[in-house]
């Protein structure tokens, strides 16, 4: 199964994607911002793993256009950020996410969460 | 005080500048002759002179109320934001700290089971099922160092936070100087070097590295009060 892990943060796409591999996930796609990862994202990606502050287009913008799309109505999103009050998590889910994860987070978390999407990944 | 409340108020007082300019110069009641080559000030009729200076003290009292007024509002606001820079670097401080902390203790830890994985090596007739759970805690350990690096993202966002808001003082702190100032073209050359703003959209003003469990309780009490969109 292949990801899209989109963060301006070189550091936090690597831990991201490092986390992914500790769980089994060793196909994944980098994107610096959401213009980045709308150029990359294709049918091939079954999931997407998005930051929400980022310069060009903010997670939550990628994430409208993505569900905008065809080929990106389904996909699983799963927002990692620092942002973490009431009204930004309602304004995400407006967005489209599936789930949310606060920054700094722990593996376990990131684990429950993507095993919680994967069925409709899979689908 | 806001800073919109600070803004009005240097505005109101840069209006009352204007006004006592004003009065002052129709004091001098200047006006060119004729021949518009000499200038001539005519005499001011004595009686009308105390209420001439009259006005313009009260108009001199108004302005310095004004100007308290102002330093006042200055002062609160940039207090007030400087105290949140001042928070956030401390937090920054405290952040990297921890996160140090957490990375040598796990160091500390890998150390003492690379320590038993020699000890169990050097063993006539080794335990490799012991040694496989060692690796297995070992890599455990060197996964959470790797985790503790979130504190980078997050601090990153902290610092542009506090860049932000001292561009936003020295940006004020121009304004008011130019309000004084008799040719504030000249401050413009001050402007343009001053350093810009980071993009606020990379970044979040109340990052924190602090009650990540409880802010991830809330975000996950909340996705599953409104259910989320079905993927």
């Amino acid at each position: 199964m292949k990801f899209l892990v989109v963060d301006d943060s070189a550091t936090m796409r690597r831990i991201v994607i490092n986390s992914l591999q500790r769980i089994g996930f060793s196909d994944t796609v980098e994107a610096g911002d959401g213009q980045d990862a709308l150029a990359k994202f294709d049918s091939s990606i079954k999931f997407v793993i998005t930051d929400w502050n980022m310069p060009n287009m903010s997670g939550t913008e990628f994430t409208k256009v993505l569900r905008s799309r065809e080929d990106g109505r389904q996909v699983p999103i799963l927002m990692v950020t620092a942002r973490s009050v009431k009204e930004d998590i309602l304004t995400a889910m407006e967005a489209g996410v599936n789930n949310y994860i606060v920054k700094p987070f722990t593996p376990q978390v990131l684990k429950e969460k993507i095993d919680a999407l994967l069925p409709a990944a899979a689908a | 005080m806001t800073s919109t409340r600070a803004q009005e108020v240097l505005y109101e007082s840069e209006a009352a500048l204007r006004l006592v300019d004003h009065e002052l110069t129709g004091m001098r009641d200047v006006r060119d002759t004729a021949e518009g080559s000499a200038r001539v000030i005519p005499m001011l009729a004595l009686s009308e002179l105390p209420q001439i200076l009259e006005q313009a003290n009260a108009q001199i009292l108004s302005v310095l109320s004004r100007l308290r007024e102002s330093r006042a509002a200055l002062q609160t606001t940039t207090l007030e934001k400087l105290a949140t820079t001042h928070e956030k670097i401390r937090e920054v401080t405290s952040a990297t700290e921890d996160a140090a902390i957490d990375i040598m203790d796990a160091c500390d830890r890998a150390t003492h089971m690379v320590d038993e994985l020699d000890a169990i090596d050097a063993q006539a007739s080794p335990d490799r099922e012991k040694a496989g759970g060692i690796r297995a805690n070992l890599r455990d350990e060197l996964f959470l160092m790797m985790g503790a690096l979130q504190f980078q993202d997050i601090t990153s966002q902290q610092l542009s936070h506090a860049s932000a808001v001292l561009v936003e003082m020295e940006n004020r702190l121009l304004d008011v100087a130019k309000l004084f100032d008799q040719n504030p073209d000249d401050l413009n050359s001050v402007s343009e070097g001053a350093p810009r703003a980071p993009n606020e959209t990379t970044y979040d003003p109340n990052a924190t590295t602090l009650n990540a469990e409880r802010r991830q309780a809330l975000a996950d009490e909340i996705f599953t009060a409104v259910r989320a969109p079905a993927a």
